[in-house]
């Protein structure tokens, strides 16, 4: 759930407020900014422990800024995930780790005998055994006092660049093993690699157990039949028809005014009710469906130079979601998932890319399902499934197909 | 079989009681009788056979007389050098089969039943393995066809009839099929035997029986979806090869699947290479021997969902049918448009293609130095694994040649009719389409001479040496396609299994088989320039 500031259902006011109190008027929408309104300076601080575990939100949440028509500095950096408008946090202190630093296993070092662990927590329990002095058990407090963001060191990756650095280092490790580490797990049922252990664990759970329902009612257990099946089945043309029409309806309420950002940043809140867009109901679509919607969104991206095509790879992935019957896909669930498809259409063709043809959301997370090329459709199934047959307030459940967390989301 | 009918008048039924009744001897009259019955249980049985396919056609059930059908091969096997006599003993019985020829009428399989219940009364020594008494039945009227014995062929063709059925188990229904291989053979009416087959089927084809057909066989069987997955394995890694990735990749397809390969080949595409799919063509070229407006309108509607479903998938997509009468090697590449004003990165992909082509002539040379001239990055060649080209020179086969083609063909079909058998369900139409279609095959391969065969098979190491000597080097399957193939074979029933071919020598075959039981049946392998 998000942390709302004082008065959740005001969104809009609230940060209007907050924004315009400061003087510097700073889009500085770090989530601790929204704890402590009433400083008109926001200090970049870590957010509370309790709320980083939330796996449903992206690595640097905020406030959805969709609402506000405050001007906004030259020097603010801009990434959006989801159709929300998020600021990076420009004091924060960008590092890039090595690649060995990052494939380490052992990162956290007790001091006194150069014993290696993989937690924190686990580190300071073996410090408490060397009996230390008082004043030495306390981490030095100046040591944590900015924020770090990492960026990878692959030149050639996404997140290189630190306008799209990752918020914490268990992400961007897990980040840098999927796409530059050597895929050293195998399915043996399906024969897919992965790098991370986690991941290939969560895939050997479910490997075999989805079924495939195509849209003429057939009922298949192995993919294979299910691919060639529905490439000739009688209702592919019902599908197809739908899809397009599905996704030309609900791209031109949304994307329009909201993915402007550099131009569309005047009081245009009346001309755009649907800006507001039930701010409820983004609540909704922020906790619940964040992780099915913004991985739709992200494959949309393969397609922008050819503008039909661009729902149609949602739809590879979807048609895999769909046919899945692990459970029910909801009413909401599809609703999202064309809606983000509507806002994306036009969004990407629009922002000054910095790397064109990359994924956002799932990368910015540098977490989510999919950064492994083929791990979209079962990841995504796992999550789009999982999501939907979960209900509202059960976080855990939702990330039944989801690697789990292993550690504190830091 | 309808040309036996015209060649012999039909028999009035009191001939055929009298005929039944008279012990073989060695008298022409005696013969002719015996020749004609014979053909005559046999016009029958295709007769049944016709009104069968018209309600497979229908979908009614096709096992209407399950006891007709039921197996038979535990009845005792009827030595041929046993004294004619006995044979005989097994049609006294047989009631007057007036209405033969009325499809209509089902009481010609009780006829079958009795056959095969008096044998066990007679019992003869039943010598000989009881489970293999169609193949050796079937030798030895191979032999004697060699060795052009007619009086004993004729015994011997006499007995596979009353044995054997199209509807039996796969003991019968081998019988039943190479039974028909002979009959055109001794009647040299093997090519037009072959194209009244062929005309016949080629009425009941749309695409809705092809389309059931070939999606069942692939769920039950791995034999034609070991070489797809093989094949587009080698495919896309050839294509996404980081060093050499193309935007514009296009496919020869040279294939009797139709298409069922694409999917999954389309699907990986859309998921592997992400975030840039390429662009795919793919020109499947369709072959015949004669033009058929049956299989157009199939490739018509298979086009039209295949570019549906690459919208779907996301995939930019294009598709051309080419369709080709004759023989493969006739067929122009140049005129194909394969380079797409050359950018395009090619792949050429053999799915019982090269098999097609007439051994004679260098032609299969030819073709296969067609491809190598159009400089493609790979080209897969699956291929069923049997030594049947034969001499090769024009005109059937005599002697030892016909001989030992015959022998092959039978252990070849043998493992797929039992592949057949238990992959399938007790009644299953697909299954019963696709052994009409081994049937023609094997008319072809017994009754029609080797130049103007398209069922010509060849060793994998046979048309290794022919890939080498274009100037193809064997590009080894990747161990994830290694992997991909074996996760597949878990997916059917036991009795499947994959072996890489012998890598010693120089000359030895590239690739891997699909072995059933041990037998390597499916060969599938990839050759790069």
């Amino acid at each position: 759930m998000f942390l709302s500031s004082a008065a959740a259902p005001s969104n809009s006011t609230s940060i209007s407020e907050e924004a315009s109190v400061s003087s510097e008027t700073r889009f500085h929408v770090s989530f601790s900014s929204l704890l402590a309104p009433s400083s008109p300076h926001h200090q970049p601080q870590q957010p509370p422990p309790k709320t980083r575990k939330k796996r449903s939100q992206p690595g640097n949440p905020g406030r959805p800024l969709s609402l506000s028509p405050q001007p906004c500095s030259s020097w603010l950096l801009i990434s959006w995930v989801r159709g929300h408008i998020y600021a990076a946090d420009p004091d924060a202190e960008v590092v890039a780790l090595s690649p060995n630093t990052l494939m380490a296993t052992n990162r956290f070092i007790c001091e006194i005998c150069n014993k290696g662990f993989q937690r924190d927590q686990n580190l300071q329990l073996h410090r408490r055994g060397h009996n230390l002095p008082w004043k030495l058990r306390q981490r030095s407090s100046k040591e944590v006092a900015r924020k770090r963001v990492y960026v990878c060191p692959e030149p050639s990756c996404v997140h290189h660049h630190p306008s799209r650095a990752l918020g914490d280092l268990t992400g961007i490790k897990k980040h840098f093993s999927r796409k530059h580490g050597e895929k050293r797990w195998k399915c043996d049922k399906c024969s897919k690699r992965y790098a991370v252990h986690s991941d290939w664990k969560a895939h050997v759970k479910t490997c075999g157990t989805k079924e495939y329902r195509c849209d003429c009612g057939t009922l298949f257990s192995r993919k294979d039949s299910f691919i060639t099946h529905r490439a000739f089945c009688d209702a592919l043309a019902e599908e197809s028809a739908r899809l397009m029409s599905a996704a030309v309806t609900t791209s031109p309420p949304l994307h329009q005014p909201l993915f402007r950002p550099f131009s569309s940043w005047h009081p245009t809140t009346s001309s755009n009710p649907n800006l507001i867009f039930n701010p409820s109901h983004d609540l909704d679509l922020g906790a619940l469906q964040i992780k099915p919607a913004e991985n739709d969104l992200p494959s949309l991206d393969h397609h922008l130079p050819t503008g039909t095509s661009t729902s149609a790879h949602l739809s590879a992935t979807a048609l895999l979601q769909r046919a899945s019957t692990m459970g029910a896909m909801s009413f909401t669930n599809t609703v999202s998932g064309q809606g983000y498809d509507g806002m994306m259409v036009g969004d990407v063709a629009a922002f000054p890319m910095w790397q064109n043809g990359h994924r956002l959301t799932r990368d910015f997370l540098g977490v989510a399902a999919g950064e492994t090329g083929d791990d979209d459709d079962d990841l995504l199934l796992d999550l789009v499934t999982a999501s939907s047959c979960a209900p509202m307030g059960d976080p855990t459940k939702q990330l039944a197909g989801f690697p789990p967390v292993t550690g504190p989301w830091d | 079989m309808d040309t036996l009918f015209r060649l012999f008048s039909p028999q009035s039924s009191r001939d055929l009681s009298r005929n039944s009744s008279s012990s073989r001897s060695s008298e022409p009259r005696q013969i002719h009788h015996q020749h004609s019955f014979l053909h005559h249980n046999s016009f029958a049985r295709q007769r049944e056979v016709e009104f069968y396919r018209e309600e497979c056609g229908t979908e009614h059930h096709l096992y209407m007389d399950e006891d007709f059908s039921s197996s038979s091969s535990s009845k005792h096997f009827q030595n041929p050098h046993q004294p004619p006599s006995t044979t005989t003993t097994t049609t006294t019985t047989t009631p007057t089969p007036t209405p033969i020829f009325d499809p209509a009428d089902l009481s010609l399989p009780q006829d079958l039943n009795l056959d095969f219940a008096s044998p066990s009364s007679s019992s003869v020594g039943a010598s000989g393995a009881g489970r293999r008494w169609s193949s050796q039945l079937l030798i030895e009227c191979a032999r004697a066809v060699a060795a052009r014995d007619s009086h004993r062929v004729q015994q011997l063709m006499w007995m596979l009839n009353e044995l054997s059925s199209p509807y039996g188990d796969t003991e019968q229904k081998l019988a039943a099929c190479f039974l028909q291989g002979f009959f055109a053979r001794l009647t040299s009416s093997g090519p037009r035997t072959l194209r009244t087959l062929s005309a016949a089927s080629d009425r009941n084809c749309s695409f809705e029986s092809t389309r059931r057909t070939a999606l069942r066989f692939q769920e039950v069987s791995p034999w034609s979806s070991f070489g797809h997955v093989a094949a587009n394995g080698a495919i896309l890694e050839a294509f996404l090869d980081p060093s050499s990735a193309s935007q514009r990749l296009h496919i020869l397809d040279l294939s009797n699947t139709f298409c069922t390969q694409w999917p999954t080949l389309l699907e990986a595409l859309a998921t592997r290479s992400a975030d840039d799919t390429p662009h795919l063509s793919i020109t499947t070229v369709v072959w015949s021997a004669s033009p058929s407006t049956a299989v157009q309108a199939v490739m018509r509607e298979i086009g039209q969902r295949m570019e549906k479903f690459a919208r779907l998938m996301g995939v930019p997509f294009r598709f051309n049918v080419v369709h080709h009468a004759g023989d493969l090697s006739d067929l122009d590449l140049d005129t194909l448009d394969l380079r797409e004003g050359g950018s395009s990165a090619l792949a050429v992909n053999c799915i019982n293609a090269l098999h097609g082509v007439s051994p004679a002539d260098h032609r299969r040379e030819t073709l296969i130095a067609a491809i190598r001239r159009l400089q493609p990055r790979i080209v897969t060649v699956v291929e069923e694994e049997a030594d049947l080209e034969g001499g090769g020179g024009g005109g059937e086969e005599e002697g030892e040649a016909f001989f030992k083609v015959f022998k092959e063909s039978l252990r070849f079909f043998s493992a797929y009719f039992e592949s057949l058998e238990e992959s399938f369900p007790r009644t299953s139409n697909e299954r019963l389409a696709l052994e009409r279609e081994a049937g023609r095959s094997l008319v072809d391969l017994v009754a029609c001479p080797a130049a103007e065969s398209a069922e010509r098979r060849d060793t994998a190491a046979g048309w290794s040496r022919r890939m080498r000597s274009a100037g193809f080097a064997p590009a080894a399957f990747s161990e994830d396609v290694a992997d991909d193939v074996r996760a597949l074979l878990r997916r059917y029933k036991e009795g499947w299994t994959m072996r890489a071919a012998a890598e010693e020598s120089e000359d030895a075959s590239a690739g891997i088989f699909l072995e059933w039981k041990e037998q390597p049946v499916v060969w599938a392998s990839a050759w790069k320039p």
